[in-house]
């Protein structure tokens, strides 16, 4: 009996100590995106404060952002950007899942040399090719006004078959003998491609969806080179930025805060709206 | 292609422009009957667009081409603040704005890229007429003036008028017993104004590269010793990442170093209190020792590869002008540098444009603006750093105050 209790009594000290380490690593994590919150709600301006909560609070951060358009126009700038990013998505989207399929279902010839091109171009960083996808933009006109958008569109999903890596492994855990049924019944490979695989690999859809919509949303350094003076095709990275200039930070830096709480709703509706399909796609895929 | 458009812009800016027929060149020569037709690409930061705050860059074209009914002109503008147009215009000139502003120390890298047009001939001669030598030599190099002056940049003191007297402004450490006040030491656009003040010097006058940074031996070290000390009084505040504004506002500190950009704000939290004045002195070894802020200036610039350089001289020129400057200091309170215009008794009065023009003229050295400049921020910085955080002590103050300066002219990272 009094085994017992000490056992219990031992769970409960480790239990204890577990989970004070967990609530303090949590509080370090949540520390600094609580702070941008607050900061998006502060009333008192600045970009420096002495105290860690504000000293009142407003929802004035946020309808500036919306209503003081004439310097820094934040709705044009979040539209430009949403549009992007969802053009972006989808077609890198369709890229990746399409590239991923093909890579593991079928056997082609280029296929190995192709894998292995992939992966040494994948070690290269991005932006190593900027100034080249800059001139080559302007060389066919696509670096002013309007085209900008489509321009951005372009450097975003232009490269996304190259990362097929992880789509790819997770396809080649389908069993093929699903495949082999499909086509018995009279499939083609791409009512194969559509009607089975995707339906069977909704995780991975969907991690394919959020990372093509998250790289376009929150790049800068693309943006940044390509949109240089047209203030009209601002995407929000830069539009954040240009609060921080030493003209703006004082009377932008709460608004900042808000922008950048803004920025982080399509995120996180898209992740809510989509995590439900992350439970096992595979459930009763193959019976007997 | 870019050499022949420099070359043809100074022939061009020396008042050959009757001329007509040159081949290879890009201006369209205009024709005898009816308007020419000109597209002019304009750059400025976008407060200068803003309704809000009166357009003044559409309100100074649209004037200019009321001006001119000899050209048909068509404006498109552009969004870039002076530093961003200074970076963007060098590198793709060719796919940049006709007219745009930058501040002068953008100048040797927007020469190297051959992007900037000079001003010659008569209109060099209308510029030396409207400003001053100093701010000219701002945007002077091997004798060509790369562009049109419209204010100057620097940073000088702002303080509570009901802390201090303006007696106790003219020095820092008087300052200090009186009020708190805040400098930016650990930014290296502003401590070196004590190493100027005790006879340090950057590169000769400023334009003799070979020279160096001579910021170390016993003046080096002396201001180094004074700034510990300084570090120590409990009435210095070190200001950074907006501490000043910020102490400013809830009244912990009384004065602090900055420029015109955060005048308004200023302006709002002191009020009628606000004071603001050139650069005090500073009290070394019981000697009263000047301090030299780095001052530049900021410009309208004319890329070469402009299709119709005559038209965008001219209107350099004109947003350059008295009329286009007071306009912007009226609508933006950007600081008038026309020696004209700051005799106009109105602009004299404003106290902001006197410190400014004040600490540019008397308390201030030009920025240089020699390629090795480059090497010299990052030791600076490292030595406000090092003193805020007590790395540099009495006893190595010397061997500290050598290592910046064997920093500074060594070209390594």
């Amino acid at each position: 009996m009094a085994k017992k209790k000490s056992a219990k009594a031992a769970k409960l000290r480790n239990n204890i100590i577990v989970h004070t380490v967990l609530a303090i690593l949590a509080a370090i994590w949540v520390f600094p995106v609580l702070w941008v919150v607050m900061t998006s709600f502060r009333a008192e301006k600045g970009s420096y404060v002495s105290t860690f909560f504000p000293q009142s609070f407003t929802f004035d951060n946020y309808i500036r952002l919306f209503t003081d358009t004439t310097v820094l126009n934040f709705p044009q700038m979040f539209m430009n950007t949403l549009i992007i990013a969802i053009c972006s998505c989808i077609l890198s989207s369709f890229y990746v899942l399409s590239a991923s399929y093909c890579l593991s279902r079928i056997r082609f010839r280029m296929r190995k040399p192709f894998m292995n091109m992939a992966m040494v171009l994948g070690l290269f960083p991005g932006f190593m090719s900027m100034i080249a996808v800059y001139f080559i933009l302007k060389a066919v006109g696509l670096s002013e006004g309007s085209m900008i958008r489509l321009a951005l569109i372009l450097c975003y999903s232009g490269s996304a078959a190259l990362s097929f890596q992880i789509a790819k492994g997770f396809f080649d855990t389908t069993p093929y003998a699903i495949d082999e049924a499909a086509l018995i019944d009279g499939c083609t490979r791409g009512q194969i491609f559509t009607k089975i695989t995707l339906p069977l690999s909704k995780p991975i859809v969907i991690y394919t969806v959020l990372t093509a919509f998250i790289g376009p949303w929150v790049d800068f350094i693309f943006a940044k080179v390509i949109c240089r003076a047209n203030s009209d095709q601002y995407t929000v990275a830069i539009g954040l930025w240009k609060m921080l200039e030493k003209e703006y930070i004082d009377s932008w830096y709460t608004c900042f805060a808000a922008g950048a709480v803004l920025i982080s709703i399509p995120i996180a509706l898209l992740f809510l709206k989509l995590q439900k399909y992350y439970v096992d796609g595979m459930a009763g895929a193959v019976k007997g | 292609m870019g050499k022949r458009l420099v070359k043809f812009a100074a022939l061009l800016c020396a008042g050959v422009m009757m001329l007509t027929g040159f081949t290879g060149c890009s201006v369209i020569s205009g024709s005898s009957e009816g308007q020419e037709k000109v597209r002019l690409m304009v750059w400025s930061p976008s407060e200068d667009q803003s309704k809000d705050s009166g357009q003044w860059l559409q309100t100074c074209c649209e004037k200019f081409a009321e001006l001119h009914p000899e050209w048909d002109i068509t404006f498109v503008y552009g969004v870039a603040d002076e530093a961003g147009a200074g970076v963007a215009v060098a590198q793709d000139p060719d796919a940049s704005a006709d007219v745009f502003m930058f501040p002068n120390d953008g100048v040797p890298t927007m020469r190297d890229a051959n992007a900037l047009a000079k001003f010659g001939g008569k209109y060099a001669e209308e510029l030396k007429a409207t400003n001053s030598e100093e701010l000219l030599d701002s945007l002077t190099v091997d004798g060509e003036i790369y562009g049109v002056p419209f204010t100057t940049n620097t940073w000088y003191m702002f303080y509570d008028k009901s802390v201090f007297s303006e007696e106790d402004v003219k020095n820092l450490d008087t300052m200090l017993e009186k009020g708190v006040v805040s400098f930016p030491l650990t930014n290296s656009w502003y401590l070196p104004a004590f190493y100027f003040g005790n006879g340090c010097t950057l590169f000769g006058d400023g334009t003799q590269e070979e020279l160096g940074a001579d910021f170390a031996g016993e003046k080096g070290t002396e201001v180094t010793e004074y700034l510990l000390d300084l570090v120590e009084n409990p009435n210095f505040k070190i200001d950074a990442d907006g501490s000043g504004l910020a102490g400013m506002r809830d009244g912990s500190i009384n004065a602090m170093f900055t420029g015109s950009w955060e005048a308004n704000a200023i302006k709002e939290i002191l009020g009628d209190n606000m004071g603001v004045t050139a650069l005090p002195t500073y009290t070394l070894n019981g000697e009263e020792k000047q301090m030299y802020a780095y001052a530049g200036s900021k410009a309208i610039g004319v890329n070469t590869h402009t299709k119709y350089m005559v038209q965008a001289i001219e209107l350099a020129m004109y947003l350059g002008s008295a009329e286009a400057q007071q306009l912007h200091y009226e609508l933006r309170n950007v600081i008038p540098c026309n020696t004209e215009l700051l005799e106009d008794p109105e602009i004299a009065a404003d106290p902001l444009v006197q410190a400014q023009n004040n600490t540019f003229n008397f308390t201030s050295i030009l920025q240089p603006f020699v390629s090795k400049m480059n090497n010299c921020w990052t030791p600076v910085e490292n030595m406000g750093k090092a003193i805020r955080n007590g790395d540099v002590t009495k006893e190595n103050a010397a061997e500290q105050t050598q290592a910046m300066e064997d920093a500074m002219n060594s070209d390594g990272i």
